[in-house]
């Protein structure tokens, strides 16, 4: 890694002066990055492979051992503070100051990833014990797991070099006020207003110590499912068993169950007996052979009607007994006579008979799938219960939808789970101001590759620290590469039925 | 055959001057006559002169003059022996001895029986239902039944499910009537507060679900009526129904023996019909075969059709076109609004996701009022269709009347109906039939 240094004090090493031809050639380099091309995964031994990665390792060795050669009056003096952990301006700021860095007693400091990113840039020499750092000495001393890890910086520079604003995010409890202040829609307005420029100490802000930067970026933002609120099936299922008794029951002719009120006076249950003795009760059934019957007593009969007795024998070759032929869709396919089945006999009235026979339709329909019913878990619906698709919907849907925010006050933050930084959109960079930055366009929280995937609780500890739709984007480092990800609340379409 | 018919020069001169014939039965036997059908047949008439006689079991006064139309076939019974005269030129006249009024005097006792039961058991009376194939005396064994049934002082019910040919209401319709005197010997049953259902075709299959449907509708509230009515409760209810007994109408058969519960099925002159529902229908069920009368006459096409006009014309008119006046006036389109019951049917592939063609054969279909609507029969529905929920109920809501449409002008938006009742309309939602009437006499 090579430093352009500076003359700074008393080292003369520091202090190289580039001639005139060394700087021409300076400026001709070349600055294309090397094309890294495509990806090998495998080794395959071949010569051809080894060949390949070598160059590219050479180019890229190249590249970093590449001097840099900056004017020294560009660059903006500072002093790495290490017990504070910033970097304290000793001349005055660049224009990088509109988005980075904070002032506290008067004074000018940058976080140590904004020194570190703009010494990358060559806009800062940081110095220490005197001595200037080197872009791997700030690497070194900046990064720490306490302050900003490497991943992180990482994000915070590619988000920076693609002209976006990154300032440090706080959750800490005393700035939930100010956060709030943040999100108040009039607070850029305000800002706006504020024509000079916020110098003075403010203790409030030294304590949040928040991180300002300009970066231009892209966000790739994949919207992802987040809700999935585990409902417990026992519920449901508990639901279904219950519903289904009346829905049988309903089956029946529900208008013959209340029996009439003089039935319960008379002590005697409806369906007590078959209430027809039609052996007492003569029909003249020319069905049933022949028979003669006395003449029926007078009492039942009309006026002054009296018969004799009545033979029903000499009519029961005069009924039509022809054989109708039938064409194949009028033949019934089940010439069972139902009073065979011992069930059916055992019957004595049609609420009974009525009763049989919606269970065996029920026993028939379940047949196919009973095992389904058996265990503790059932099915969500009987598919031959009838039901409109409304309720169909509302009865299977029970990964019910939930919003991000929902419920998460009792939610703890959870350490691997925080937002690092306030991301704002390049464009707002003319009128942003660091005192009043507004409500920023995404918050950013780093991953590494290596991580697992955010469970729900993480997005929903997330969603709380960011707040009402400032949404959370997570930025997932693999080594060099950072891609962005982002989980959306959506709502499952509804309107099927409406 | 004992007949003795004596040639009366006409010495007692009928006021019309018509030809009298003098018939003397004896005892259980029937004099069956035929008036000439067609616009120009002359009346009949009938006077019982000695005995007692009853037409369908109704009781016939003596020396009163009963006025038979074109059309008509009566059939004048007698337990006891009796004289009648005919007078006018019938087109055919004849005792017969071969009646089986016995076997259906019979079975009334075995009704009054269970009746008798169910009163002194505080039940339900018998619930009997009449079935057969076209043309067998369905109607008139019904008619029988009630008449003797509330001569012994029993209020059953008239479960009319002849869509084809009503007994009580106009064709198309389902009705439930209850009897409180046996029928006018001429005129039939006075109907009074029937309960009618709009179904609005003459044959059962053309919508099979909502005949179903209705059926269950008259039968709940037949049996909500017997909780409250005990005289109803007691007399059970008399249930007449379609000639199609094949395929879904006999189906419709079994549902109508099980939405009403029935006790006793009367099959009449069928014998395979008889098995079939006896091994359909549980035990309990009594089901008898019944022969037919040998005076049952087949009905021609346009005869059925002519009966059928002749009493849509009957609710607008009255009896024999005499008693009602009927109003004709002009109802805007705006005011009113037209159903059909029933969409086409679709293929099944084309349905939405758990629905079944069941719904579409109940299912409302405004219709737009044109000019093809013109001689259609409307009947008035007792429910508004104001919101969206009571769609459902037009289709199970009886009907408060009939009215005819008789003039369509599209220009005006206006159409000219008849109806029983001056304007304006009582209720807003109508009902189309397949019926047309022609308001031609």
């Amino acid at each position: 890694m090579a430093d352009q240094n500076k003359p700074n004090v008393d080292e003369e090493f520091y202090n190289e002066v580039l001639s005139p031809t060394q700087l021409f050639a300076a400026r001709s380099r070349t600055h294309k990055i090397p094309v890294r091309g495509q990806k090998d995964f495998v080794p395959d031994e071949s010569e051809d492979q080894q060949q390949r990665l070598e160059q590219s390792l050479r180019e890229h060795w190249s590249l970093l051992s590449e001097e840099r050669v900056e004017r020294t009056g560009n660059l903006v003096k500072a002093l790495w503070i290490p017990e504070d952990h910033v970097v304290e301006l000793q001349s005055p700021a660049g224009k990088f100051w509109q988005t980075m860095g904070f002032s506290s007693e008067g004074r000018q400091f940058l976080h140590p990833e904004e020194a570190l990113y703009l010494m990358e840039c060559g806009n800062v020499q940081v110095f220490y014990q005197d001595l200037p750092f080197s872009i791997q000495d700030g690497y070194e001393h900046f990064l720490s797991s306490s302050s900003v890890s490497l991943q992180q910086y990482q994000v915070f520079g590619h988000l920076k070099r693609l002209g976006y604003v990154v300032l440090r995010f706080d959750s800490s409890s005393e700035t939930t006020s100010y956060v709030r202040r943040l999100n108040l829609p009039s607070a850029r307005e305000r800002a706006a207003k504020q024509l000079k420029r916020k110098r003075s100490p403010s203790p409030e802000e030294a304590s949040t110590s928040q991180t300002c930067s300009h970066v231009k970026s892209h966000t790739e933002e994949s919207g992802k499912d987040g809700n999935l609120p585990d409902v417990p099936l026992r519920e449901i299922s508990e639901d279904q068993t219950t519903s289904m008794s009346p829905a049988e029951e309903g089956r029946v002719r529900s208008w013959w169950t209340p029996h009439p009120p003089m039935d319960s006076d008379h002590g005697r249950p409806y369906s007590s007996s078959s209430r027809w003795d039609f052996s007492s009760i003569w029909f003249p059934d020319v069905g049933s052979g022949g028979a003669q019957q006395e003449a029926p007593d007078p009492s039942l009969l009309p006026g002054s009607v009296s018969v004799g007795y009545c033979d029903t024998a000499p009519w029961s070759q005069r009924v039509n007994l022809r054989a109708v032929k039938m064409s194949p869709k009028e033949q019934r396919t089940e010439p069972k006579d139902v009073n065979e089945d011992m069930e059916v006999r055992r019957c004595r009235n049609w609420s009974e008979y009525e009763a049989l026979r919606s269970r065996r339709a029920s026993e028939r329909e379940q047949q196919a799938a009973d095992h389904l019913w058996s265990g503790e878990v059932t099915p969500l619906h009987d598919p031959h219960q009838p039901i409109s698709t409304v309720e169909l919907l509302e009865k299977i849907s029970i990964i019910r939808s939930t919003d991000l925010l929902q419920d998460t006050s009792s939610l703890q933050p959870w350490p691997p789970w925080t937002i690092t930084f306030n991301v704002y959109q390049p464009d707002t960079v003319c009128d942003f101001k660091k005192s009043r930055p507004g409500k920023p366009h995404c918050r950013m929280c780093v991953c590494s590759f290596d991580d697992p995937v955010p469970d729900l609780r993480a997005l929903k500890v997330l969603s709380r620290q960011s707040g009402e739709d400032v949404p959370v984007v997570v930025a997932v480092v693999d080594y060099g590469d950072i891609s962005f990800y982002t989980f959306k609340d959506f709502h499952l379409p509804r309107d099927v039925f409406s | 055959m004992a007949t003795e018919v004596v040639e009366k020069p006409g010495e007692e001169a009928p006021p019309t001057g018509k030809v009298g014939t003098r018939f003397d039965l004896e005892k259980e036997t029937e004099l069956r006559f035929e008036v000439e059908a067609g616009e120009a047949a002359e009346q009949v008439e009938l006077e019982l002169i000695s005995g007692m006689a009853e037409v369908f079991g109704s009781e016939l006064n003596r020396n009163k003059k009963y006025t038979f139309g074109p059309g008509s076939k009566i059939a004048v019974f007698t337990w006891q022996g009796c004289s009648v005269n005919l007078f006018g030129k019938p087109e055919v006249a004849y005792v017969s001895k071969d009646t089986p009024m016995l076997l259906y005097l019979n079975t009334h006792a075995a009704l009054e029986q269970m009746r008798k039961q169910a009163e002194r058991e505080n039940e339900r009376g018998p619930r009997v239902m009449v079935v057969g194939p076209t043309d067998v005396g369905k109607s008139t064994v019904c008619r029988v039944l009630l008449n003797y049934a509330v001569r012994v002082g029993r209020r059953p019910t008239l479960v009319e499910l002849d869509v084809g040919q009503n007994g009580v209401s106009v064709p198309g319709t389902l009705s439930a009537l209850c009897i409180e005197r046996p029928a006018d010997v001429e005129e039939g049953f006075s109907v009074q507060a029937p309960l009618v259902y709009h179904f609005g075709s003459t044959t059962p299959g053309t919508n099979i679900k909502l005949y179903n449907k209705l059926t269950s509708c008259l039968a709940e509230v037949f049996s909500r009526r017997c909780e409250v009515n005990r005289k109803a409760s007691v007399g059970g209810c008399i249930i007449n129904t379609c000639g199609w007994v094949k395929g879904s109408g006999y189906q419709a058969l079994v549902h109508c023996a099980s939405t009403f519960q029935v006790d006793v099925v009367l099959v009449l002159d069928q014998e395979r019909l008889y098995n079939e529902l006896k091994r359909d229908l549980p035990h309990f069920v009594r089901v008898v075969l019944l022969p037919k009368s040998g005076g049952v006459a087949e009905r021609s096409k346009k005869c059925r059709r002519d009966a059928r006009e002749e009493k849509i014309r009957e609710y607008f008119y009255g009896f024999r076109g005499l008693s009602f006046y009927p109003f004709s006036f002009e109802v805007r389109f705006s005011d009113i609004r037209i159903y059909k019951i029933g969409a086409p049917s679709i293929p099944d592939s084309c349905l939405p996701l758990g629905m079944s063609q069941d719904d579409t054969q109940l299912k409302l279909v405004p219709v737009t009022p044109g000019r093809d609507l013109t001689y259609h029969v409307l009947s008035v529905s007792s429910i508004e269709d104001g919101e969206e929920g009571a769609r459902k109920g037009i289709v199970e809501a009886p009907v408060c009347g009939f009215i005819v449409v008789t003039f369509v002008d599209t220009q005006t938006q206006m159409m000219k109906v008849l109806s029983p009742a001056p304007r304006p309309l009582p209720r807003h939602t109508l009902l189309i039939m397949d019926i047309r009437f022609m308001d031609m006499k």
